[in-house]
């Protein structure tokens, strides 16, 4: 409307009025700063203003007596005054003070890669764990495009912040997975067990983690999975390797979805050339079925179980036979059962409880022996939280790890049986607390005891976080940490206790328009690292905690979603310090699985022209260590560096069709990862030895994805590797 | 679009000695006509100002607190800095919540809430496209369910389906046709009141426009 007519009507409204009264002022935010926009008015009538550029205010009302002047503007605290109208000039100026609100305030990134949050300030999500080439559809994998990681392909498991891969736990919706990775032959990569599109969000915390998490020396993967989906569908995908048959199904405040799948990898094999003789191609059978069902307004139950069945043969020289080949033969049975509920309870307490069950079992035949290996393992655990107010924030829980570890070993003339059991339990609790949005603490601790090792433990943590603008901040982290050793060894004796370290992260991080910088420096300080007295392997005694370690290094990363149109591109560099006396080493030494420089550059292009989304991932490892036993120096012998190009392309064919395609190390690069040697000497005194090789060089895959619903518009662009 | 808003601001001002609260229609009313001037984000935040104070001052009603969520929506889609739009929807977000509770059984506050949830979508296709076209298309289906003949939400499914077609490689001008039908039948709905929601003809226009 035009301003006069507007004009006029004020006017014809002010008639009646015997008196008017101006209320004028400036509102600014706590240092001064105007704010413009902000709503100034008579509460309960139709009289109101905004400010102007400048903050000022000017109300002009026709009421008179007792009136209450109400200031609001999003994101500070509204601001109340009573006033006393007589028709002439009242000045009010209004300093509000920010609103507390935990999703703007500052957040612990000391370690942490946080994902699936809404907010903007994300470094990771999980469509980009889905669309990064080269990770394949693996969890893990696509993990190792992150800082703080070395790549290990002869593993494929995490390494992380110069850890080995046990001392890295993963979880799902709060409960432990006991055995996250499938089955493989020694030294052949393996991939996890999960999909990544079962997940809405991950935390991948590289150190520094909160009292909640404790029997991880060097991280842990948080995984949650997806809440309520929005329609029945069906998804039906078809890989070169295999394919999967999904079905969701609604029904009022619930849900639940079937998965069979089955891989085969003998067409695929059979047509790209392996390095080694495969006997038995790899084959698995999945079966799993997920259920959600919303309990209350607030509360939500989630229960996933699965089954899962592989083998395979794989010929290996036999080094102590001269070099003769002999199978090595594997077949792997997991299930898996998790199940989590989170609810409020009242008003203020909340409370997230979770049990996960594993049974494991490999049967390994391998030359004239056959190992029978079973892990069955529990965890339970509750958490509960009470908000004393929105800046102190209180979190208690407890938890029960158990495993049940039994190993058989047939040799041709001798037998072991071996097998132990063991509880952990665990307490924790920790207080996060904010001065303000810019500041925050968290302090905490945790107390374990293990009744097989009879020992107990404390872990104080501590952390936090400073704002130093509205878009970079500082956070620091320090904690204690411990993890029982590892099944090998407890196996055989319980005179162990649990192995320590102690972490010392400091990590600047800054975003801005689609850009975020990050820099962490840490040190991690390993103590009670289990050793070897060299005595015989199956006795008690030949076992200490005498080992120790360091690691120390600087993690960079780089993101940029702004700079190139439709692109987007992260660069992530690690360099690791470290050195470890333990297990078997004579004397301290840089071990194997350790890369001091470690790069990986990460590109995605939207084509929309062409419907396409193209990925492109680069990763460079500097060369490892390894240990041959003919050389005087314990590990020191350098391996090749790692260096891998990987593509994927995926096209939206249909709104419900994609076409995927993607393969690794296009270059060639030639990739090995040392030598791996006889266990006796030959007549010669010397251990032969081989190259350790990958599966193959490189690995290509097509596959095709197919969603159906009612409506026929969904599709699985978030399913996408 | 400006004129037929004019138009209705005056008679509204005209009716407002007949309606049961005349200040309230008088107010709203009022603020309904500014939105023909809204250009930018600052005009769209004092437009919202208003029907917050309205709506402080008339709990029982739902339009005030429609229209505040309404501007707050429509400033995250001029703004250009993509940082500030999450904060606006933010605002917009605690109205449709408290909308959707209030009255939960109008259509106008369904499409209202798939309007807002295409602003969530907006700020960050890439990585809220999956989720947000999921869930506003809920809310749209709710809001025809509530009522098939809503053209607001008619149109909404209309632009979702023509989107979605451009990107897969369809042929958007095969909904036509439906567009055509669609601005044909506009004024057959009739709002309840002249102060209830009312917009969206000339974006079925546009889209009309857009198959010649």
């Amino acid at each position: 409307m035009k301003r006069t007519e507007i004009s006029i009507i004020t006017i014809l409204f002010c008639l009646n009025a015997f008196t008017q009264t101006v209320i004028t002022g400036r509102i600014t935010e706590e240092k001064g700063e105007p704010l413009p926009g902000a709503n100034a008015y008579l509460q309960g009538t139709y009289d109101g203003t905004s400010t102007g550029e400048n903050g000022i205010f000017n109300l002009k009302t026709a009421k008179s007596g007792s009136q209450v002047l109400k200031v609001e503007f999003m994101g500070y605290e509204p601001f109340i005054q009573n006033l006393d109208l007589k028709g002439d000039t009242i000045h009010v100026n209004v300093k509000l003070k920010e609103a507390f609100n935990q999703l703007n305030a500052v957040t612990i990134t000391a370690g942490t890669f946080e994902a699936g949050d809404k907010k903007q300030a994300v470094t990771i999500t999980p469509i980009d764990m889905l669309t990064t080439a080269g990770a394949v559809g693996d969890v893990f994998g696509a993990l190792q495009s992150l800082p703080g990681t070395t790549i290990n392909g002869e593993s494929g498991r995490l390494f992380v912040k110069g850890g080995d891969s046990e001392e890295s736990q993963t979880y799902i919706d709060g409960s432990l997975v006991s055995v996250p990775y499938n089955s493989s032959a020694p030294n052949q990569a393996t991939r996890g067990r999960f999909s990544p599109w079962m997940f809405k969000g991950t935390i991948f915390s590289t150190g520094g983690y909160s009292a909640e998490y404790g029997q991880a020396l060097s991280s842990v993967l948080l995984l949650s999975t997806n809440d309520m989906p929005a329609e029945d569908q069906l998804d039906l995908s078809f890989l070169t390797v295999g394919l999967e048959v999904a079905g969701t199904k609604l029904w009022k405040n619930g849900a639940v979805t079937g998965t069979l799948s089955y891989n085969n990898l003998a067409p695929y094999m059979s047509l790209v050339p392996q390095n080694y003789d495969w006997g038995k191609y790899p084959e698995s059978a999945t079966g799993a079925v997920s259920i959600r069902q919303k309990t209350s307004k607030t509360g939500m139950f989630k229960f996933y179980s699965s089954f899962d069945n592989g083998s395979f043969m794989l010929s290996q020289e036999n080094l102590d036979a001269a070099g003769k080949p002999v199978d090595y033969k594997l077949k792997n049975g997991n299930q898996f059962m998790n199940a989590s509920w989170n609810d409020k309870l009242g008003e203020k307490w909340s409370v997230i409880t979770a049990a996960s069950f594993t049974n494991n079992t490999d049967d390994i035949q391998f030359d004239q022996t056959t190992v029978a290996k079973q892990i069955q393992g529990t965890h339970l655990k509750s958490v509960f939280s009470y908000p004393f107010s929105e800046k102190f924030i209180l979190k208690m829980g407890g938890e029960l790890f158990s495993k049940k570890f039994s190993q058989n070993v047939q040799f041709p003339n001798e037998k072991h049986d071996n097998s132990f059991t063991n509880h952990t339990f665990s307490g924790f609790t920790e207080a996060q607390i904010y001065a303000s949005t810019k500041f925050v603490t968290r302090i905490g601790g945790r107390v374990e005891y293990s009744d097989y090792l009879n020992s107990f433990t404390v872990s104080p943590r501590l952390s936090a976080a400073y704002k130093i603008t509205d878009k970079s901040q500082f956070s620091a982290a320090y904690g204690w940490f411990y993890q029982n050793p590892v099944d090998d060894y407890l196996l055989y004796t319980d005179l162990l206790k649990p192995e320590r370290v102690d972490h010392y992260t400091f990590s600047f991080q800054s975003s801005a328009n689609s850009r975020t910088i990050r820099a962490e420096l840490y040190y991690k300080d390993y103590k009670d690292l289990v050793k070897l007295t060299g005595g015989e392997f199956y006795l008690p005694t030949s076992y200490n905690n005498s080992g120790s370690g360091y690691a120390k290094g600087l993690d960079l990363f780089w993101r940029d979603k702004k700079s190139i149109k439709n692109g987007d591109y992260w660069v992530s560099y690690s360099y690791v310090d470290t050195k470890r006396d333990y297990r078997n080493f004579p004397e301290e030494a840089i071990p194997t699985f350790a890369s001091r420089h470690n790069l990986s550059v990460v590109y995605k292009h939207w084509f929309g022209k062409l419907r396409s989304l193209a990925g492109a991932n680069f990763r460079y490892s500097s060369p490892r260590v390894f240990n041959d036993p003919n050389s005087p120096i314990f590990n020191g012998e350098k391996m090749l560096a790692y260096r891998s190009l990987d593509l994927s392309w995926s096209f939206l064919y249909r709104q419900h069709i994609i076409i995927y395609g993607a393969v690794t190390n296009v270059l060639d690069f030639k990739n090995e990862f040392g030598q791996r040697y006889s266990n006796n000497p030959n007549t010669n005194g010397q251990y032969p030895g081989a190259a350790i090789q990958p599966g193959s060089n490189q690995f290509y895959v097509i596959g095709c994805f197919i969603t159906l619903t009612r409506k026929g518009n969904a599709n699985q662009l978030d399913k996408i590797e | 679009m400006k004129k037929i808003i004019l138009s209705l601001a005056v008679v509204l001002v005209s009716l407002v000695s007949m309606a049961q609260k005349p200040e309230y229609y008088q107010a709203i009313g009022e603020t309904f006509g500014q939105y023909a001037t809204c250009k930018s984000v600052a005009d769209f935040q004092a437009l919202g100002n208003k029907f917050q104070m309205i709506a402080a001052a008339e709990k029982s009603e739902w339009l005030p607190l429609y229209y505040h969520a309404q501007c707050y929506i429509l400033m995250s889609f001029i703004e250009q800095d993509a940082t500030k739009k999450d904060g606006y929807l933010d605002v917009a977000e605690k109205s449709v919540t408290s909308l959707l509770e209030m009255v939960p059984s109008e259509s106008e506050v369904s499409v209202l809430n798939a309007f807002y949830l295409v602003g969530r979508l907006v700020v960050n296709p890439m990585e809220r496209g999956q989720e947000y076209s999921g869930l506003s298309g809920q809310a749209l289906g709710k809001a025809l369910a509530l009522d098939a003949t809503n053209p607001r939400a008619q149109l909404l499914q209309l632009q979702m389906e023509m989107g979605s077609a451009q990107f897969t490689g369809q042929d958007p001008k095969s909904f036509c046709p439906k567009a055509k039908e669609l601005l044909a039948n506009w004024d057959n709905f009739k709002p309840k009141s002249p102060i209830h929601p009312n917009w969206g003809k000339d974006q079925a226009e546009g889209v009309v426009k857009g198959c010649q």
